[in-house]
């Protein structure tokens, strides 16, 4: 069963206009965020017990009480760079309902003292760019945004960036170099962007959903917010569930949903004669789930981290048996390999060579010592940079290999896949 | 003052220092490219990590800050493991031209490699395709396929020389070193990108493929291109000097040094030097061993003392003035002396960094010695006298590296216009040889050929040593005075202390000797 707490009104095409979203309760919230002490918010924020919705899954209140108190001017980030493969969310967001992202910024950006705030959008999103400049225009005119909103006396800009479509700028200090007009590059930590941020001032960097859930928290109450979701993972979440199902989406459920549930309840089960081989449970970076650990996993941050993969951004693939493993790894490794940044060497050679072993394989040219090879450099290449773009590639190497090892290992002893022929070959020779 | 303990040596460092800094002071070693102490943290490498107590990940030595009782190992097996692997990284698309590469024999890559490497290379695949040969600029050749992506020379160019020529472009295992298109690497420092460069990505275009660097001798001093004084290295061998590279001395140049003082050594070689003595006069030239010409000169000197004047260039040591200036004014009663200055307009201009308009190493130990023995002379005096022919013969002690002396040939105009000109000197200036007048040519000692002490603009002494001679019968300064006034030569007793800042120090990017492991290197068949 959907739970539509933010997704309630994305099937009025109304939402997506200030009229239509003032008829739905849009802006009452703000008002009545305005009224509140800022650390009010920030304190109900934490207790609601609001998780990053990008990947990391880090509390969003305290993420806020990290910023230095004081006067510094303080920027406040929207990240929209939605790169992650298989995550398709926050654009349905910025393109349903662009004045529930706005106004749920508006009230964080005066939780944590921001005049300005940024929405640094994914480059390939043209469309909800265009949505998100229209809704910002109409939120000015109507005095959402500019000087002394709604009389309250705080004040906020907001603009939309564009990005030029790097992954790695969904990375927070990936982002803000993007952000200040550098090549997007993370940075290294410490100083934590909510000490030293863009243009070197504190900066807080959330997701989409993340914003747009804290009007949901002013309205309701941290108390009934709570009720969502599990103990440890409150709320709900959109899910990009994708792949091998009959009715692919965004799905809004409770987290602590099952997995099994999703697939085959909203998802509408797999193709027909098709069964479930694996899952990848949070965008293409967390470890796969074989079909019978996807069975008993539940979609919150706790379940999924014990069962050694990460709920991540909430993009679900599904694969069925018609699937070829070694072909799928060949697409991510080709991935990662194309959007690293290039600056830590484990990354920079690791990508590009894990890249090169699987297409090795691929192209019937491997041998049996490349299957440990491909766990070596990816054990190495773990946790040794300075963002998690190098593990990002490093966990579907070793979940992939350690779980579908026959599949790799036939494909290397008889040079073509073991679910699907030579395809491989037949689609590049 | 936290306290941390190193590889379980107690070390204490200043606030703010990294556990690499702490590293540099307990002289344990540790891998790393990327860091370097001139330049801001780059954390690229991963190169330098490390164990902290407490902490389950390994952080990176160089972008850590000790904290009071940190406990820091590099020694367990894991770690050990890690940089293997960091290590490997940077090799599978390193080219393996070493027999062709410049840099091998002082390669980051060969140093690191022997200590910390993996010796059983895995990579089967197809090395990355990128660029050889980018010309750079004026000074500078890359080679992207060596590089290793350190970024040190990109941080140079925006933090030293402020001039951001460089960039890297493309990302992932495409990324190269490049400048803007239009643009090259020309600044006044571009050659020290060159130094930092830990592999043999950028090569000078000067130095490369003139010299494999374990035919060449080093040997520190000051160099003598400006009154900076930077401290450098100077490399050669029998067949001459081929580069100079600068020495880290915190008061006087850092790290770094100009692209100026890097042709210094040009003017060291044989080709470039007076070698014999010359005597010149109605065009008939005869050449003799220096010695044996000042010899010579000293009865006309003494005889006609009262005619003869001294022009005295900022390019010699202390002692060496000090010998002539006291010869000239106790023995000969010579006062007329005359500080040649080669760039009236720029004499005190400063780039803010290294480079000053003064070219000459020692103009402030001139005008020490000259205020000492009170002396004023006036460059218009000497003018004028030489006008009115109260002056006619000229003791010229001239400059040593004529690059730098703009106008080099007014002056020689004016000298020539004395009865007889005694030029000293080192570099051979072809103008001389072709004068009208009386002409004697003492060669000189270059300041690699010597030792001594120059007095910065700053007014810091730096003593120096010899480092090899080129001309065996040149004559020192001093000798040239001690000939001028008409004694002899007397072999030296007084031994010179060796200078402060050449005491041994290791260098920081280098692995000591000691430490390197054997080589254990066996080829295993199939390996590759």
């Amino acid at each position: 069963m959907e739970t539509k707490l933010l997704s309630e009104f994305y099937h009025l095409d109304e939402f997506r206009y200030l009229d239509g979203y003032k008829k739905h309760g849009g802006y009452v919230n703000l008002a009545k965020a305005l009224n509140m002490p800022p650390q009010q918010i920030i304190d109900d924020v934490k207790a609601s017990g609001l998780r990053g919705r990008g990947g990391a899954g880090f509390s969003t209140g305290m993420k806020w009480s990290f910023l230095p108190k004081n006067n510094e001017p303080r920027y406040l980030v929207c990240n929209a760079d939605e790169g992650e493969p298989g995550t398709f969310k926050d654009r349905l967001m910025m393109e349903r309902a662009p004045h529930q992202l706005i106004e749920g910024m508006i009230i964080s950006a005066f939780a944590v003292g921001s005049k300005k705030s940024y929405i640094y959008v994914r480059g390939e999103y043209y469309f909800p760019v265009e949505v998100l400049e229209q809704a910002i225009q109409e939120a000015y005119k109507a005095g959402y945004l500019g000087k002394n909103i709604l009389g309250s006396g705080f004040d906020h800009d907001m603009d939309v960036y564009r990005g030029a479509g790097a992954y790695i700028c969904g990375e927070e200090t990936g982002l803000i170099s993007s952000l200040e007009g550098q090549k997007g590059q993370p940075k290294l930590k410490p100083p934590f962007p909510a000490v030293k941020g863009y243009l070197q001032k504190p900066t807080i960097v959330n997701n989409v959903e993340t914003l747009a859930a804290v009007k949901y928290i002013i309205r309701d109450g941290a108390a009934a917010y709570k009720k969502f979701g599990t103990e440890k993972s409150p709320g709900t979440k959109l899910f990009s569930l994708s792949g091998n199902v009959r009715k692919p989406g965004n799905y809004e459920v409770n987290l602590g949903y099952s997995l099994n549930d999703l697939i085959n309840n909203e998802g509408g089960g797999m193709k027909p004669g098709r069964k479930l081989k694996a899952v990848i449970p949070g965008g293409s970076s967390a470890p796969v789930l074989t079909a019978e650990e996807a069975m008993k996993a539940t979609l919150d941050y706790e379940c999924l981290a014990q069962m050694g993969t990460m709920l991540g951004s909430g993009a679900v693939i599904v694969i069925d048996d018609s699937q070829c493993m070694v072909d799928m790894l060949g697409v991510l490794m080709h991935f990662y390999h194309h959007e690293s940044c290039g600056q830590c060497t484990p990354c920079r050679e690791g990508t590009g060579w894990l890249n090169k072993i699987v297409h090795s394989i691929l192209e019937g040219k491997g041998r049996l010592q490349d299957i440990d090879l491909l766990v070596k450099v990816a054990d190495n290449m773990k946790g040794r940079t300075i963002c998690a773009l190098s593990d990002a590639a490093a966990l579907p190497v070793l979940s992939f290999v350690t779980k579908f090892r026959d599949e790799f290992e036939f494909y290397v002893r008889e040079g073509r896949s073991k679910v699907r022929g030579n395809f491989y070959a037949q689609m590049h020779h | 003052m936290p306290k941390c303990t190193i590889n379980g040596k107690e070390v204490e460092v200043k606030e703010g220092q990294t556990i690499m800094e702490a590293f540099y002071k307990t002289e344990e070693p540790i891998a790393h490219y990327c860091y370097h102490p001139g330049l801001s943290v780059a954390g690229v490498c991963r190169l330098c990590i490390c164990d902290i107590e407490g902490n389950p990940r390994p952080q990176i030595a160089c972008n850590t800050v000790v904290t009071e009782g940190m406990k820091v190992s590099n020694k367990s097996e894991k770690i050990k493991d890690g940089v293997k692997w960091v290590l490997d990284f940077h090799l599978i698309n390193h080219p393996l031209d070493c027999p062709i590469c410049d840099q091998a024999g002082e390669c980051g890559l060969q140093e690191q490699y022997m200590e910390f490497g993996k010796y059983d290379p895995e990579m089967a695949e197809h090395k990355v395709k990128k660029h050889k040969v980018v010309d750079l600029g004026p000074t500078v050749v890359l080679d992207s396929e060596r590089c290793i992506l350190c970024s040190r020379c990109v941080r140079f160019t925006d933090e030293v020389s402020k001039t951001s020529e460089l960039g890297i472009f493309n990302r992932g295992d495409r990324s190269e070193i490049g400048t803007v298109e239009g643009k090259s690497l020309d600044n006044k420092y571009s050659l020290n990108t060159v130094d930092i460069c830990p592999v043999g990505a950028l090569t000078s275009k000067d130095f490369r493929f003139r010299q494999r660097v374990w035919y060449l001798k080093d040997s520190e001093t000051v160099c003598n291109g400006c009154s900076t004084g930077c401290n450098v290295k100077v490399y050669f061998n029998k067949e001459g000097f081929f580069r100079v590279k600068p020495v880290y001395n915190e008061k006087v140049n850092g790290h770094w040094m100009c692209d100026e003082g890097r042709d210094i050594y040009k003017f060291l070689n044989k080709e470039s030097r007076f070698t014999k003595g010359i005597a010149r006069e109605k065009g008939v030239q005869q050449e003799m061993a220096p010695g044996a010409l000042a010899k010579e000169l000293a009865q006309e000197i003494k005889s006609k003392k009262d005619h003869v004047a001294a022009v005295l260039t900022g390019q010699y040591t202390v002692e060496e003035y000090e010998s002539l200036v006291s010869t000239l004014v106790k023995e000969l009663q010579i006062t007329k002396i005359f500080h040649w200055v080669n760039n009236k307009e720029s004499f005190n201009s400063f780039d803010g960094l290294l480079l000053r308009g003064d070219k000459n190493p020692n103009t402030k130990g001139l005008l020490n010695i000259l205020e000492k023995y009170q002396i004023k002379g006036v460059w218009g005096d000497l003018e004028s006298g030489i006008k009115n022919k109260s002056i006619k013969t000229l003791i010229v002690a001239g400059p040593e590296n004529k690059a730098v002396f703009d106008n080099l040939e007014n002056h020689i105009k004016l000298f020539s216009q004395v009865d007889h000109l005694v030029w000293l000197g080192a570099a051979k200036v072809d103008s001389l040889l072709s004068l009208t007048n009386k002409i004697s040519i003492v060669p000189l000692k270059t300041f690699v050929e010597k030792e001594g002490t120059f007095i910065n603009a700053n007014g810091i002494e730096q003593k120096f040593k010899r480092a090899t001679t080129v001309v065996h019968e040149a004559l020192t300064l001093t000798e040239a005075a001690i000939l001028l006034s008409g004694k002899n030569l007397t072999l030296p007793t007084a031994q010179m202390d060796r200078p402060a800042f050449l005491e041994n120090k290791r260098r920081h990017d280098q692995v000591m000797l000691e430490n390197r492991k054997k080589n254990e290197f066996v080829f295993k068949r199939g390996s590759l």
